[in-house]
């Protein structure tokens, strides 16, 4: 089952799909809403495909069986996308009285009855919402939460649309998880939540979209949860204060876009030479430059893993949907904690805006600790060095103003202490030590995903990363025997091992990526000298369907 | 506090600035303050950047942050957000505040982070072999601008008035007591001090030399400048001609970006634990 609410910016569709969004949610159900916009305040195409199921929902369809469009020009261009059998329910004055659609007096209901033209878009969600065959109580429930105290007039334009049809067109299933078993958010909002159960105590940012989803998240949360969230002057800034946070102390994090991420780069670098952790969330939309600021891509791949100058660690991770954002932000921090190395969180629009249903996510499945050197061992110590030449290559790690042992850190070489130097016996020592910490950040990553599990032997893979886990596991799942679907969530370090087994026994490997080059298959190429033998490319700004792989790979 | 001996702030360390730099006075100056103020060195963060001026970061006892150049003054404002219980000075060149770092200087007298930052303004880039530095006069030769600076140059004293920064100060490093205490007020005083500390560089600047300098000073507790008065301290931060003030151009009491600030007025967030799961566990029922 599937619905889309289309409209112009300003018409509401946010706020209406998140409410239809709650009532399924609230009535047991799975499921996965894409937000699709432009890049404006008002008018353009805003749009909220939203699909339930039974069981967990990761991607989007092209198709729904339901359309509300709020005008005349979202009517024309979705109608085409309405399944046989589906229903568009729109105002009485939008499209053709000769049409077979549901034409409900909204605008002129909203007007006379309430007063309140903008309710006209809840008085169409109520019809819908009958159609549906949700209950009204639910559908009262969502309207609440989503409005507060301004819940009333929104309470009578749902009775009036959902009494303007006599009975329900579809019956739902029924409800698949009681309260508290399952959650409902966005890619952005588990970000931020990650964040704040790994210890995240400080965010500087510059508003990048889809990057700023997580600042407000964080800026909602900073006062209960003590976190000092600044929005900085520029994200060179950003990176600088966030670097400065957490030499103090303070577990930092930056969310931004591809532009702001590449004004930050001489910060990364600077956070592997001083060896001081940090977390970026880089919110992919497609470039080059500023691109379709509102859609969404896999174009930062190589960047994000080759930038910064100088050779240093880092840890990369590409979330598949909103749990495993949570998971993987957790991950990030405690990674970027352990190893003292910059962790990048490589999302986009899609996953960043979605809305989607998770089994109840549970913080202790990564668990979080103090790195930091009791300060009765510094006591013990004659002097202390920040990057004393560990086996390991984790030198161990106190903060300044702990105890009476000063902390030096330089973005110059520098020797143990951490004063600058032009030994350059101690820079060799220096490098080695900072890439050993390459082969304990190995060892963290998770093999990549394979399904259905067993053996490879002779299958056609579906090779991908990141947010597409859910459209490439559909077509999978609906291609049936003799297809596998491989998947990376943990990026860098590369677990090249299982991923030379993969080309070694498929017959055929598919790389499916939101860019027009392929650039998985191009690092998979240079660490392992294996190449995909297809790809499956997009680059239109829109995240891929099952259907979409489907016709590509058939 | 009790006053310490400056000499515990001064590492033993070789120092490779040229014979006859002014940077060598001003490292003195700042252990003097330093130790005026009986600040313990785990306490005080020093955060450089990059450039002949930012290498004191290696020359003194104390925490030190060497960052990026031109982003001393970013780095410093997020120490200072995690942790208010230490005192943070920023300390680096001309160019490496007033060039490359400019927005981040503007940005954090707007916020009124409390930090006190300290210019080694000498009007070049010394550690890049002399090119003009924004404070660098109009026509300046070097051998990047052979036909002379074609800019005019940045008044860093006019922009921090004119931004109503807490605390503007000028000093020259010729008069090291002078220095000392100016750079101990700035720190005392509550918000964002800026202390412009002109110096020579016997290297690559041979117009304003340690005499050329000492010819044109004016001291500003001399003359009955009133520092409270923002109008006078433009004048005298603006005022053309060959007299070149020193001392205290500009003080004002206003909020401070941690005055009312929800978070940082608890215990520094540096500091503070990890989460409790009952906390985390709080936040995802909101999801449920
Ligand atoms: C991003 C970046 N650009 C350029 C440089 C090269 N650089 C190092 S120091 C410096 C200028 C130093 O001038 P100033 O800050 O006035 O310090 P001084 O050496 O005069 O004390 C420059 C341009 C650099 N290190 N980083
Ligand atoms: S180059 Fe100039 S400023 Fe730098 S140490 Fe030498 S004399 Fe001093
Ligand atoms: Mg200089």
């Amino acid at each position: 089952m599937a619905v889309r609410i289309a409209g112009a910016a300003g018409q509401g569709v946010q706020t209406l799909g998140e409410i239809l969004a709650r009532a399924l949610f609230r009535s047991g159900l799975y499921l996965h809403g894409e937000f699709s916009y432009h890049s404006r305040i008002r008018g353009g195409e805003n749009a909220f495909t939203l699909r339930v199921g039974e069981a967990p929902v990761f991607t989007t369809t092209n198709d729904v069986d339901l359309l509300l469009a709020l005008n005349e020009e979202m009517l024309d261009l979705y109608r085409p996308w309405v399944r046989e059998g589906g229903v568009v329910v729109t105002d009485e004055a939008v499209g053709d009285p000769a049409d077979r659609e549901v034409r409900v007096p909204a605008v002129r209901l909203a007007r006379e009855e309430l007063k309140l033209p903008i309710a006209a878009g809840v008085i169409l969600l109520g019809t819908a919402a009958r159609l549906l065959g949700l209950d009204r109580e639910r559908v009262t429930d969502a309207i609440r939460e989503v409005f507060g105290d301004k819940a009333e007039p929104n309470l009578r334009a749902l009775d009036l649309g959902y009494d303007h049809v006599p009975n329900g067109r579809w019956q739902l299933p029924s409800p698949q998880f009681k309260h508290g078993e399952a959650m409902l958010l966005t890619g952005g909002q588990a970000v931020g939540a990650g964040a704040i159960a790994a210890g995240c105590r400080f965010l500087s940012s510059y508003p990048m979209t889809p990057g700023t989803a997580v600042l407000e998240f964080l800026a909602m949360h900073a006062a209960k949860h003590g976190i000092v969230v600044e929005q900085a002057e520029d994200e060179i800034a950003a990176i600088n204060m966030a670097l400065g946070a957490s030499y103090a102390g303070a577990r930092s994090l930056v969310t931004t876009s591809g532009g702001g991420f590449a004004l930050m780069v001489e910060g990364l670098s600077l956070a592997g030479m001083i060896e001081t952790p940090v977390v970026i969330h880089l919110g992919q939309r497609p470039g080059p430059a500023t691109g379709l600021p509102t859609r969404t891509g896999q174009e930062n791949l190589l960047f994000a893993l080759h930038a910064g100058h100088g050779e240093f660690p880092r840890y990369i991770v590409a979330p598949s949907d909103a749990a495993d954002a949570f998971y993987l932000t957790m991950k990030a921090f405690e990674v970027a904690e352990t190893y003292q190395v910059p962790a990048i969180i490589l999302t986009d629009q899609f996953l960043v805006d979605s809305y989607v249903v998770v089994p109840a996510l549970d913080p202790a499945r990564v668990p979080v600790h103090d790195h930091h050197l009791p300060v009765e061992d510094l006591a013990r110590m004659e002097t202390y060095n920040r990057f004393a030449l560990a086996p390991s290559g984790i030198s161990p790690r106190t903060l300044p103003g702990v105890s009476e042992k000063l902390v030096l850190v330089d973005s110059d070489e520098h020797d143990a202490y951490g004063r600058i130097t032009e030994d350059l016996e101690i820079r060799v020592a220096m490098v080695d030590k900072r890439l050993r910490k390459g082969d304990g950040l190995r060892a963290e990553v998770a093999p990549p995903e394979i399904y259905p599990t067993g053996s490879l032997r002779g299958k056609r893979i579906l090779l991908g990363w990141g947010s597409t886990y859910g459209a490439i596991r559909e077509a999978v799942e609906r291609l049936g025997a003799g297809y596998a679907h491989v998947h990376l969530r943990e990026l860098w370090p590369l677990r090249t091992e299982e991923l030379r087994h993969v080309w070694s026994e498929a017959e055929e490997v598919v790389l499916v990526e939101e860019t027009a080059t392929g650039q998985m298959g191009r690092l998979i190429a240079g660490e392992t000298g294996r190449q995909p033998h297809r790809f499956v490319p997009r680059y239109d700004g829109r995240p891929f369907t099952a259907a979409d792989i489907l016709e590509a790979v058939r | 506090m009790a006053e310490m001996s400056a000499e515990k702030y001064l590492a033993d360390v070789e120092l490779a600035w040229c014979p006859g730099c002014g940077n060598f006075a001003i490292r003195t100056s700042l252990a003097a303050a330093l130790a005026q103020l009986g600040l313990p060195p785990h306490k005080v963060v020093l955060v450089t950047g990059i450039g002949q001026a930012a290498k004191i970061a290696h020359y003194v006892n104390l925490n030190g942050f060497n960052g990026l150049h031109g982003r001393t003054v970013a780095a410093a404002a997020g120490i200072k957000l995690a942790r208010p219980d230490l005192t943070v000075i920023a300390e680096s060149g001309d160019g490496d505040l007033y060039g490359e770092g400019g927005n981040h200087l503007l940005h954090n007298i707007r916020r009124n982070v409390d930090l006190t930052v300290i210019a080694h303004d000498n009007r070049v880039y010394g550690l890049t072999k002399g090119q003009a530095s924004p404070t660098a006069p109009r026509g300046y030769r070097t051998r990047a601008q052979p036909a002379g600076s074609p800019s005019a140059a940045l008044n860093p004293l006019a922009l921090a008035v004119a931004l109503d920064a807490p605390f503007v100060a000028q000093t020259f490093s010729g008069e090291p007591d002078r220095t000392a205490n100016l750079i101990s007020q700035a720190i005392q005083h509550r918000g964002f001090s800026l202390v412009n500390v002109l110096h020579p560089c016997p290297s690559w600047n041979r117009v304003q030399t340690f005499a050329w300098y000492k010819e044109r000073l004016v001291h500003l507790d001399e003359t009955g400048h009133d520092p409270g008065d923002q109008g006078q301290a433009f004048a005298v931060a603006t005022r053309s001609g060959e007299q070149i003030p020193v001392g205290i151009l500009y003080t004002t009491d206003r909020p401070t970006f941690a005055d009312g600030h929800p978070v940082l007025s608890g215990d520094p967030v540096g500091l503070r634990p990890l989460p409790s799961s009952d906390v985390v566990r709080s936040l995802l029922a909101t999801f449920s």
